[in-house]
């Protein structure tokens, strides 16, 4: 069973889409299209009835409904129809006064405790009503920042086999640039698979690590364009553009 | 002795915590509600007690948001409670607090402004800690857990007591066995996850003066109402006209029922909310046509409290014949001697005599002047308790 990513070219490299029920690091650079792939993502789960979660470190729950919004009109109705759920990791911290019905908000990124409850108690909630349903975890760096790379290894522990044993497909954002790389192969160690983005002398690469059969391991050139990720490098027959 | 006030740890913990020892809440990282040691900053402040709470996980400010949470007021115990802030230095922030942990990161800053703190409120204090895995996080393990030993030492000397909320995230088995060994008394907090019931439960595994090891009990965690023994299904049942939904009333605060002519045709359903303990109750009819439901709802209750009129001497075989059925479904159960009241009741002994069960519990009762109906039901929820009900999951 796999599960599209909503990017028509990325789901052809993956041969159809992620492993189902399966926890996948996406590490990228900022500014070049990370978000991009977890909203289409979102969107995509969303179209075929999958319900979403969203845990947000960086910005605030209302902040992403409206860019979510921006980019899909139905994306409100999908909310008010109960199937996009936040969990809201920064605007207690910041000292915003949001509000919201559809809302978990958890004090502080040092919370790990009340984040992992937030996430066990929304996602048995989805796994009742709907089955099988998708998380965007944006972004594990930010916890990593405010504590250190073991302490959040040992969340990912058992966030990453919570999600699975409640049957949720799941992203984990990642910055690339702000870790050691001794903390990055901790992380990955605990995911199925690594899409992975990186800036190259102007061009934008993109390749994937694990997540089940692809059809290239190689760096596959992209582009950026109105909020668009298209991939523009070939792959079939392992060549590259 | 500091209590705890946690319903029933007191009592297995010999009446609280003796001055000088520490409680470690060892608490699964999967459990919806991981603040337990804020239930005994509560207690203890509505006792009047001097008390210092340690945030390292969260912003003081959230203390009493948590407090508005559950219905409590944190302002009104004014310099009774005085807060270390372990936090708002991690993430930037200014700091009202008077304690501040200026180096968050080292456990020598804890320890500095934690006895600075501790000279500064003289006598016995309850000193909660929000988040020892936090501090052993930040401070790395083995050298937080030395400086807690030492803040540990720092406590007892002044006699005071301390609480510690410990995350149990998979840290390393050398880590874990020291933390095992480096306090007192641990109580361990797991989800609790038998059908579809919802809970959390609680596990006496360390006491190092006494008291009972191996207790569990199931809670739920309530806002606002705090923490309390959860019992999720106890039946009342019991012959026609023997003043179950009289009884039921008498005992819960909220109650539905379905009526026809006097006699109750469908299940009643209560919510008792008594000493600590939360219960679901449901009353069963007596007609002989809902034996079925009987055995249906029977198979998964947690007691029973088996309502009957002591004055009518017809229905004692009847009432046997219940009693027996509960105990073939292994269900600890109470007799209510009910219309204790009417003209003829037998005294206890003669009860149990004519109804043929010399080792039951009666608990006499007049449900229409509510007399006895809460001794019945704290009876049973100790029996429940006692009798390991909770121990399966």
């Amino acid at each position: 069973m796999l599960i599209e990513t909503g990017i028509d070219r990325l789901d052809e490299l993956l041969k159809g889409g992620v492993p189902a029920i399966t926890n996948v690091m996406l590490y990228s650079p900022p500014f070049i299209g990370k978000e991009n792939i977890l909203k289409k993502f979102v969107l995509s789960g969303l179209e075929k009835g999958e319900p979403v979660i969203f845990v947000l470190t960086d910005k605030s729950f209302s902040e992403m409904r409206k860019e979510m919004e921006t980019l899909d009109k139905k994306f409100l109705e999908y909310e008010k129809g109960g199937r996009v759920k936040y969990i809201d990791v920064y605007s207690k911290g910041v000292e915003l006064n949001e509000k919201g019905k559809n809302v978990i908000f958890v004090d502080s990124p040092i919370n790990r405790e009340k984040i992992t409850a937030s996430i066990i108690a929304t996602e048995k909630e989805f796994t009742q009503k709907y089955g099988r349903h998708r998380l965007i975890f944006d972004s594990i760096s930010t916890l990593i920042v405010y504590s250190d790379a073991k302490a959040v290894f040992r969340f990912l522990q058992v966030v990453s086999g919570t999600c699975k044993r409640l049957g949720a497909t799941s992203i984990f954002s990642m910055t690339r640039g702000m870790h050691e790389e001794i903390e990055v192969q901790t992380i990955k160690h605990l995911m199925d698979g690594v899409i992975e983005m990186r800036e190259d002398a102007s061009r934008m690469q993109i390749r994937v690590q694990g997540c089940g059969e692809v059809v290239s391991r190689n760096w596959i050139d992209y582009l950026l364009e109105k909020d668009e990720i298209k991939l523009t490098g070939a792959f079939r027959m392992s060549r590259v553009a | 002795m500091t209590e705890t006030g946690i319903p029933k740890l007191d009592e297995y913990l010999e009446g609280g915590i003796p001055e000088g020892k520490s409680l470690l809440f060892y608490i699964s990282p999967e459990v919806e509600e991981d603040n337990i040691g804020i239930h005994v900053l509560y207690h203890n402040l509505e006792m009047g007690k001097q008390c210092i709470y340690v945030v390292s996980k969260s912003s003081p400010k959230q203390l009493e948001q948590s407090f508005r949470e559950f219905g409590w007021d944190m302002k009104k115990y004014g310099e009774k409670l005085c807060i270390v802030d372990g936090y708002s230095r991690l993430i930037g922030a200014p700091s009202e607090e008077k304690y501040v942990i200026l180096e968050p990161h080292d456990i020598l800053s804890y320890e500095d402004v934690i006895n600075e703190t501790l000279e500064n409120t003289p006598g016995s204090v309850v000193v909660v800690f929000d988040s020892l895995s936090t501090i052993l996080d930040l401070c790395g393990e083995i050298e937080a857990l030395q400086g807690i030993y030492r803040i540990n030492d720092e406590i007892n000397r002044q006699n005071g007591i301390s609480i510690y909320n410990f995350t149990s995230w998979p840290y390393k088995e050398s880590i874990i066995y020291r933390i095992k060994r480096g306090f007192d008394s641990i109580v361990e907090i797991s989800p609790m996850s038998r059908e579809s019931l919802i809970g959390q439960k609680y596990h006496i595994s360390k006491i190092s003066w006494g008291g009972k090891t191996g207790k569990t009990v199931i809670f739920r965690i309530y806002k606002p109402g705090g923490m309390k023994i959860y019992i999720p299904k106890i039946l009342v049942m019991g012959p026609f006209r023997s003043g179950k939904t009289t009884f039921i009333r008498a005992l819960s605060k909220q109650f539905t029922s379905v009526d026809r002519l006097g006699a109750t045709i469908a299940i009643e359903h209560g919510t008792v909310d008594h000493a600590g303990c939360r219960a679901e109750v449901f009353g069963i009819p007596g007609q002989e046509r809902f034996s079925p439901l009987m055995n249906k709802i029977g198979a998964t209750a947690t007691g029973a409290l088996l309502v009957m009129d002591s004055s009518r001497p017809e229905y004692f075989e009847e009432i046997k014949k219940i009693a027996n059925d509960i105990r073939n479904k292994n269900i600890p159960y109470v007799i209510v001697a009910n219309k204790q009241d009417s003209t003829g009741g037998l005294d206890e002994y003669e009860l149990k005599r004519r109804i043929g069960l010399e080792d039951a519990t009666v608990v006499k009762t007049v449900a229409t002047e509510g007399k006895g109906v809460f001794d019945a039901f704290e009876v049973l929820v100790n029996k429940i308790i006692e009798g390991g009900e909770m121990n399966a999951d």
